[in-house]
C-alpha cells in the first residue's frame, strides 16, 4: 500500500513539473499574447479586462502560473481566445471523441497482438513465424502518415467508407441501431489506421515475452503433466510472461490521448489533435498548455496503473516493498 | 559469424542509399526548386526502348508531353520526337556535399526534360525533390538523434557514475521528460518559437525541438550500463590503483555504453525522420521551396490530389527501404546485444 | 434609377387571407417572385467551411455567421445576386426626395416574424436605433453613416418609416441591402439590460430567437451542424401563389477545410457546393455522377500582394524600418507588378478558370470597371529597368545566381505572409517567390492561420508583404469604402490612418468620397476611374488575378442558378427546391 501511494505522490509531481515545463514554454514565445485577444473584436472590452485580471496577464510568470492552476481548480484550465470559451469544456468533448477512437483502436490492437505473439512464440523459428516477422516488419517501415493517407485513398476510390468526419448529416434521426452502424462507418479508417500502426511492435514484444518464458522448466514440467497446449500457452506462460506486457499495457493507456494526432488530422476525426493543431497555428496557448498537460494526465495514469497491475500480479514486487 | 554477417549486410544497405542521397545533387536531374511552368502535376515518364513506328534505340529516350487540347492537366506524349537519355549531362549547378561547386548530373535527357516520378503543382521534378528532400529529413534525424544521444550520454552517465542525489535528481527529471507525450511537446514547442524563419534556421530550430524532446530513455539506458559497469572488479582495481573519475570512464565505463548508444541510434534515426516529417507535413517544419519528405506528401492532404495525381505517392513508397535498414540494423544490433549478454563479454572490457 | 423600384423584377400580389388558419385581420401583403415552380418539401444539405460563432446580426463579423443570417434575416430593400440591381423585399415601394436626402420606404402589411410576431414601423425604428447605439459596437454601424452623420429614422405611420440622410448618397437604396430588421419584442428588453451582446448564442432555444428570413433555427449541435427548419410565416411566394421556401428543412455541416467539402459533396453527403477552387473542380468534374458541376464566370473576387507601407513606430526593429525603405519606393512596387506571371497564377492556380487582374475591380463586375486602365504583360526587362531606376542594382553570385541589392548595397530580402486555411494562397505565393528569384530577391513564404494573420496585417502590423484576397460582396464601389480610404480598416497596406500619409491617398480620399455622394452613374463613374488609375499608377496594391466562381449541385436540386455574388449558391434559396422527391439520400 505505501508503494502504490508513493507512486500516486510520484505521479502527482510529474504533473505539477509537466505543467511548470509547459507554461516556461510559452516564455519562449515572441510577441505578446494577451494583445491577440484584445484584438478579437467578439470578446467586449469588459471581458477582456476580467480575463486579464483574472489570469494575471500582465503580471511576471510565476502569478499567471498560480492563476492558471487556480483555474484549474475551478474546473477552467484557462480561456481559449479562439473559442472564447474556458479551455476544458472543450478539451473534455474533443477528449471524449479521441477516446473513442483510441480505446476502440487500442482493445483491437491488443486483442489481435496477444493471441497472434503467442501462436508465434509457439512456433518460432518456423515458417509461419517467420511470415508473421516479415508482415510486421512491413508495417513497422511505412510510415503512418503514408497508412493514413493510403487508407483515404481507399476510402475516395471505394465509396465504402466515410471519408472523414464522425456522424452523417442525419445522426440525430437514426435508430439506435443506424446510429451505432453510421459511427461505426466513420471510425473504421482511423480505427484502422491506428491498430495497423500500433500491431507491429506490440506482437513483436507479446512474441519476444512468450518466447522467453516458454523455455522456463516449470512450463516443461506442466507439459510432462499432460496438460494440453492451449492451457499451457494462455493460463500458465501468459501470465508469467506479464511482467513487460502490462508495462507495454501501461503504455498503451498512456498513449490514449496523444497518439493518434495524425491519423484525426488527416482524417478530420473532431479529437485532440486538430483542436490542438488549430490552437498551435491560433497561438491560442492556453488551449497548447491544457492539452500538453491533459495527455500527460494519461501518460501518468496509465503508468499508474500499470504499476497498480504489477503490483498485484508479480509476487516480486509485494514482497520487495513490504520488505523494505 | 552469422549476426555480424546480418549487421554487415544492413550497414552496407544503410551506406548505399545515403551515399545516393548524399550525392543527391549529383543524381538528382534537376534543381528541386526549378518550376516548369508548362508541365504541371505531369505523370512519370516513361522510358522507351521502341519507338511508336516499331524502331528499336540503342539508346533509351523520352517522349516530351504535350498538354491535351482544352485541357490544363491532361497530358499525352509528343511521339514524333524521342529525345533520348543522355549520362553525364552538365546541368544546374549545385555542390556536392555540401562544398564542392559541380554542374555534372548522372542523367538527364537531350533538349528535353525527364521526369522520373513526374511533377508537382509547379512542374518541379518529384525525383530529385525526393533525393534532396532526403539529405534534409535523413541529415535532420541524424543530427537529432545525435543531439539526442549527446544529451542521454552526458546525463546517464553522470547519474550513474556519481549516484546519490544528483542520481535521484536526474532520473526524476528523466521521468518527467518521458511522461510527456513527445509529439504534443514538439508542436508545442514548435509552436512557441518564431514562425517566420528562413529555411536554415527552421532546420536547425526542428534539430534542436526534436533533439531535446527525447533523451531521457537513452540516459536511463546509459545510467544502467554505467551503474554495472562501475562495480566491476578491473573497475575497483583500477579505482584502488589510483585511477580518476575520467581515466576510468573514458577507458573502462563509457566504451561499455557504445553498443546500447549504438543500438538507440538505430532506433532513434528512423524516429527522428519521421517526426521531422510530421511537422514539415503539418507546415510546421522547414518551410517551402526547401524540399523535406514532409513536404513532399504535404500536398497528399488534397482530395484532388489524392484523386487524380497518384504519382504524388511514389515518394512514400521509395522511403521505405530507408526504414528497413534501419529497422534491419536495429535488430541486428540487438541481437548483437544480446548474444554477448548472455557470453558474459562485451568489447570495452578488453582494453 | 433612384426614383421608382424596378417594376421589371417584382410584381405586388395582395393575397386574400387563406394562408394559414392563425391569420388575424390584416391581409398578408406577398412579394411574389418569378421563376420555375418547384415542389415543396425536402431537405438541403450544405458544407459550412468552419463554425459560425453566433446568430445575433449585431455581433456576427465573421463570415460563416453572416452566411448563415442572411438565410435566417431579411432587409428592407434587397439586391438581386442574378440581375445586380436593388428590388423591393420587406419594403414594398420606396421614394426619395427631390433633394435626394429623405428615403421613405412603405413596408408590406400583415408580415409576421418566424415565431408569429407581428412586424411594424416601430420594429424598424429599434432596428437601426440599436445598429447606430454606439455602445453596441454593431459592425453594421459605419455603412449607416453618410456624410459623417448616422441616418435618422423616423416613422410616419405604422406601415411607413422615413429615413434621414445628412449628405446624398450615390448609390441610393442599396444602403439597406443586409441590414437585418430586428424583432422588437425579443430583443428591447435585453438591449435595455444591456445584454444584447448575448442574446443569438448558437445555444440559444429555437423558440427565443426570430427572424423575417426564409428560414428559422431548429437545433444546433455543437462542432458537427446547425438545423434550419422552414419559416412558416415567410413572405414570399412564387409566381402562383405558393408561400415560399420549398424546402422543409436546410441543414449546414460543419466541415473543417475545402477538401472535406469536396469529399462530402461526392460522396452525396451535400447537395450544393460552392467556391470549389479550381483543382477540386476539375477533379470533380470529371465524373459527374448525379449532380452537375457549374462554372458561373468570373466573380468580384480580388487577390493581390501588398507591402507594408504603415508608418514605424518607436518598437520597429531597424531591419523593419530599412525594407520599408524598399517598398516606399514606387518603383520597386511597379517592378514586382512588371515580374510577376499573372498568366502563371491563372493557370496553375485557378486552372484556367479565372481571369488575370490589374486593378481592383474584378471582370465579374459589369459596370464600373475602368476600361482604359493599361494591362502591361509580363516583362523581366521592364521590370529590372524599373528597379535600376530606384536605386538597385546585381552583385553575381559565383553559382550563377545575382542577388539584388539596394542603394546601400544591402541584399534585398523579405517575407510574404499568408493564410494557410487556403492552399491557392500558398500556391500564389510560391509562384510569386520564384518570379521574384528571377529579380534576385531572396523571398520566404510564411503561411499562418487565418486570425493571427489580419492581427498581424491590420493591428500589429508585424509583416512584411502579404498575399491576400477580397470579396466585393455587392458592385456598387461604395462596398470597398474600407479598402480605398486611408482612414478604412481594410486599406491593407496602411489601415486605419489619422491622416493620409500621401498626396495620392489623400486624393484617392477626395475621389471616393465624392462620389459618394454624387448623384448620378456616369459622375460616380468619371470620379471612380480616376481612382482606379492613381491606384494602378502607384502600385500599394499588386493585382494578381481573380477566380471565377465555381459551384456545383446534385442534379436533383432545382431553380439552382449560382450568381457571382455572395452568398454564390443560397442567395434564392427560398425557392431552390427537390425534384422527384429525392428525399436526399445520404449513401
Amino acid at each position: 500500500m505505501r508503494y502504490l501511494l508513493r507512486r500516486l505522490g510520484h505521479a502527482i509531481f510529474l504533473l505539477i513539473g509537466v505543467s511548470i515545463l509547459a507554461f516556461l514554454f510559452t516564455t519562449l514565445a515572441p510577441g505578446n499574447y494577451f494583445d491577440e485577444m484584445r484584438l478579437n473584436p467578439r470578446i467586449a472590452p469588459e471581458t477582456v479586462a476580467a480575463l486579464r485580471a483574472q489570469y494575471q496577464l500582465d503580471r511576471p510568470l510565476p502569478l499567471r502560473y498560480a492563476s492558471w492552476v487556480n483555474s484549474v481548480l475551478h474546473g477552467e484550465m484557462g480561456f481559449s481566445f479562439a473559442y472564447n470559451s474556458p479551455v476544458a469544456p472543450l478539451l473534455l468533448s474533443r477528449a471524449r471523441n479521441t477516446l473513442l477512437l483510441t480505446v476502440t483502436a487500442t482493445l483491437l490492437a491488443w486483442g489481435i497482438a496477444l493471441p497472434l505473439g503467442v501462436w508465434s512464440a509457439d512456433r518460432l523459428g518456423r515458417l509461419p513465424d517467420a511470415i508473421l516477422s516479415w508482415g510486421t516488419a512491413v508495417l513497422l517501415v511505412i510510415p503512418d502518415l503514408a497508412l493514413a493517407l493510403g487508407l483515404l485513398v481507399l476510402a475516395v476510390r471505394t465509396g465504402w467508407f466515410p471519408t472523414g468526419g464522425m456522424t452523417s448529416v442525419d445522426f440525430e434521426t437514426l435508430s439506435p441501431v443506424n446510429k451505432f452502424r453510421d459511427l461505426a462507418l466513420h471510425m473504421t479508417l482511423p480505427v484502422a489506421a491506428l491498430v495497423l500502426s500500433a500491431l507491429p511492435l506490440l506482437i513483436r514484444h507479446v512474441r519476444a515475452a512468450v518466447a522467453d518464458v516458454l523455455d522456463a522448466p516449470f512450463l516443461l514440467a506442466a507439459q510432462g503433466h499432460g496438460i494440453p497446449k492451449h492451457r499451457l500457452l494462455y493460463r500458465y506462460a501468459l501470465p508469467a510472461a506479464a511482467n513487460p506486457l502490462i508495462s507495454l499495457f501501461g503504455f498503451s493507456i498512456g498513449a490514449l490521448l496523444s497518439g493518434s494526432l495524425l491519423i484525426e488530422v488527416v482524417m478530420s476525426w473532431p479529437g485532440i489533435g486538430p483542436l490542438l493543431l488549430e490552437a498551435i497555428l491560433a497561438r491560442d496557448f492556453y488551449v497548447v498548455i491544457g492539452g500538453v498537460v491533459f495527455s500527460t494526465l494519461f501518460l501518468v495514469s496509465g503508468n499508474f496503473l500499470a504499476d497498480k497491475l504489477l503490483y498485484w500480479t508479480d509476487p516480486l514486487i509485494r514482497t520487495e516493498s513490504s520488505g523494505g | 559469424m552469422n549476426r555480424r554477417s546480418s549487421l554487415a549486410k544492413w550497414l552496407v544497405v544503410l551506406g548505399v542509399l545515403h551515399g545516393v542521397v548524399a550525392c543527391a545533387g549529383f543524381f538528382a536531374p534537376y534543381d528541386p526548386t526549378a518550376q516548369d511552368r508548362k508541365s504541371p502535376y505531369l505523370p512519370p515518364m516513361r522510358v522507351h526502348l521502341v519507338d511508336t513506328q516499331g524502331h528499336f534505340h540503342m539508346r533509351p529516350f523520352v517522349y516530351s508531353p504535350r498538354l491535351r487540347e482544352g485541357t490544363f492537366d491532361q497530358y499525352e506524349d509528343d511521339s514524333m520526337e524521342p529525345h533520348p537519355v543522355t549520362f553525364f549531362p552538365s546541368g544546374a549547378s549545385y555542390r556536392l556535399l555540401g562544398f564542392l561547386p559541380c554542374r555534372r548530373h548522372f542523367f538527364g535527357a537531350d533538349n528535353a526534360r525527364i521526369y522520373l516520378l513526374g511533377t508537382d503543382a509547379y512542374g518541379r521534378d518529384q525525383f530529385s525533390r525526393f533525393l534532396l528532400g532526403g539529405q534534409v529529413s535523413l541529415l535532420a534525424g541524424l543530427l537529432g538523434a545525435g543531439l539526442t544521444l549527446l544529451i542521454g550520454l552526458g546525463i546517464g552517465a553522470a547519474a550513474g557514475y556519481y549516484g546519490g542525489w544528483r542520481d535521484s535528481l536526474l532520473m526524476r527529471l528523466a521521468e518527467l521528460f518521458l511522461a510527456l507525450p513527445w509529439l504534443y511537446l514538439l508542436f508545442a514547442l514548435r509552436a512557441f518559437l518564431p514562425l517566420a524563419v528562413s529555411p536554415l534556421q527552421a532546420f536547425f530550430l526542428v534539430i534542436a525541438v526534436i533533439g531535446i524532446v527525447g533523451w531521457a530513455r537513452p540516459a536511463r539506458l546509459v545510467r544502467g550500463v554505467v551503474l554495472s559497469a562501475k562495480e566491476r572488479d578491473y573497475v575497483r582495481a583500477a579505482r584502488g590503483f589510483g585511477a580518476s573519475p575520467g581515466y576510468l570512464l573514458r577507458h573502462h565505463i563509457l566504451p561499455e555504453t557504445y553498443s546500447v548508444l549504438l543500438t538507440q541510434a538505430a532506433i532513434l534515426i528512423p524516429q527522428y525522420v519521421l517526426a521531422e516529417m510530421t511537422l514539415s507535413f503539418l507546415g510546421l517544419g522547414v518551410p517551402e521551396p526547401v524540399p523535406t519528405w514532409g513536404n513532399l506528401l504535404a500536398s497528399l492532404q488534397h482530395y484532388s490530389v489524392l484523386v487524380s495525381y497518384w504519382w504524388m505517392y511514389l515518394p512514400a513508397l521509395l522511403m521505405v527501404p530507408f526504414f528497413l535498414g534501419y529497422l534491419g540494423l536495429a535488430s541486428s544490433l540487438q541481437a548483437r546485444e544480446e548474444a554477448y549478454k548472455i557470453e558474459g563479454w562485451s568489447p570495452g572490457s578488453l582494453t | 434609377m433612384l426614383l421608382c423600384p424596378l417594376l421589371a423584377q417584382a410584381v405586388l400580389l395582395t393575397h386574400p387571407v387563406q394562408a394559414s388558419p392563425q391569420q388575424k385581420n390584416t391581409k398578408e401583403e406577398f412579394l411574389a417572385v418569378p421563376g420555375e415552380i418547384g415542389r415543396p418539401g425536402g431537405r438541403l444539405v450544405v458544407a459550412l467551411r468552419g463554425e459560425p460563432k453566433t446568430l445575433n446580426p449585431l455581433i456576427a463579423v465573421d463570415t460563416r455567421s453572416r452566411e448563415v443570417i442572411g438565410v435566417m434575416q431579411a432587409d428592407l430593400v434587397h439586391i438581386n445576386r442574378a440581375t445586380q440591381l436593388t428590388e423591393p423585399a420587406l419594403a414594398k415601394s420606396w421614394k426619395v426626395s427631390p433633394n435626394g436626402l429623405e428615403y421613405t420606404l412603405v413596408l408590406r402589411q400583415g408580415i409576421k416574424f418566424s415565431d408569429g410576431q407581428p412586424l411594424d414601423a416601430d420594429d424598424v425604428l429599434f432596428t437601426f436605433r440599436v445598429y447606430l447605439d454606439e455602445s453596441v459596437h454593431a459592425p453594421q454601424r459605419d455603412f449607416l453613416i453618410v456624410g459623417g452623420k448616422p441616418i435618422v429614422v423616423r416613422k410616419l405611420d405604422a406601415q411607413t418609416v422615413v429615413f434621414q440622410l445628412a449628405k446624398t448618397y450615390g448609390a441610393g437604396e442599396r444602403i439597406f441591402d443586409g441590414v437585418a430588421i430586428l424583432p422588437r419584442h425579443l430583443l428591447e428588453k435585453p438591449y435595455q439590460e444591456g445584454k444584447l451582446g448575448q442574446t443569438g448564442t448558437l445555444a440559444t432555444a429555437a423558440n427565443q430567437w426570430a427572424g423575417l428570413g426564409p428560414f428559422r433555427l431548429k437545433e444546433y449541435v455543437a462542432g458537427q451542424r446547425l438545423v434550419l427548419e422552414r419559416n412558416p410565416y415567410y413572405w414570399k411566394t412564387d409566381a402562383q401563389g405558393n408561400r415560399l421556401p420549398y424546402l422543409e428543412e436546410l441543414i449546414y455541416l460543419f466541415v473543417q477545410n475545402a477538401d472535406a467539402q469536396v469529399l462530402k459533396f461526392q460522396s452525396g453527403e451535400t447537395d450544393v457546393i460552392s467556391q470549389t477552387g479550381a483543382e477540386n473542380f476539375a477533379a470533380l468534374s470529371r465524373q459527374q455522377h448525379g449532380y452537375t458541376m457549374t462554372d458561373a464566370g468570373p466573380g468580384l473576387e480580388y487577390y493581390f500582394l501588398f507591402f507594408n507601407l504603415s508608418e514605424p513606430g518607436e518598437k520597429t526593429p531597424a531591419e523593419m524600418r530599412q525594407k520599408q525603405k524598399w517598398f516606399r519606393e514606387a518603383k520597386f512596387r511597379q517592378a514586382v507588378s512588371a515580374a510577376v506571371d499573372r498568366d502563371a497564377i491563372v493557370r496553375l492556380v485557378y486552372q484556367g478558370h479565372g481571369a488575370p487582374l490589374w486593378g481592383l475591380v474584378a471582370p465579374g463586375n459589369r459596370r464600373w470597371g475602368n476600361e482604359k486602365l493599361p494591362h502591361p504583360p509580363r516583362s523581366l526587362d521592364r521590370a529590372r529597368a524599373l528597379l535600376k531606376e530606384g536605386g538597385f542594382s546585381w552583385r553575381n553570385g559565383p553559382d550563377g545566381e545575382s542577388t539584388l541589392l539596394d542603394a546601400e548595397g544591402k541584399s534585398v530580402e523579405f517575407s510574404i505572409v499568408t493564410s494557410s486555411s487556403n492552399a491557392n494562397f500558398s500556391k500564389i505565393a510560391a509562384l510569386i517567390q520564384d518570379d521574384l528569384k528571377q529579380l534576385g530577391m531572396r523571398v520566404q513564404v510564411v503561411p499562418l492561420e487565418f486570425r493571427s494573420l489580419l492581427d498581424r496585417v491590420t493591428q500589429s502590423k508585424e509583416y512584411e508583404a502579404c498575399v491576400m484576397g477580397l470579396a466585393s460582396y455587392d458592385a456598387d464601389p461604395n462596398v470597398d469604402m474600407n479598402v480605398w480610404l486611408s482612414s478604412g480598416a481594410t486599406h491593407l497596406w496602411n489601415p486605419s490612418q489619422a491622416h493620409p500619409a500621401t498626396a495620392w491617398e489623400a486624393e484617392i480620399d477626395r475621389l471616393i468620397e465624392e462620389q459618394m455622394s454624387a448623384r448620378t452613374f456616369e459622375q460616380r463613374k468619371k470620379l471612380y476611374d480616376r481612382a482606379q488609375e492613381i491606384l494602378a499608377e502607384n502600385q500599394p496594391m499588386i493585382f494578381l488575378a481573380s477566380p471565377d466562381i465555381l459551384t456545383g449541385a446534385k442534379n436533383s436540386v432545382g431553380n439552382f442558378h449560382p450568381a457571382v455574388l455572395e452568398p454564390y449558391v443560397l442567395w434564392d434559396v427560398e425557392q431552390l427546391y427537390l425534384k422527384n422527391g429525392a428525399e436526399n439520400a445520404t449513401r
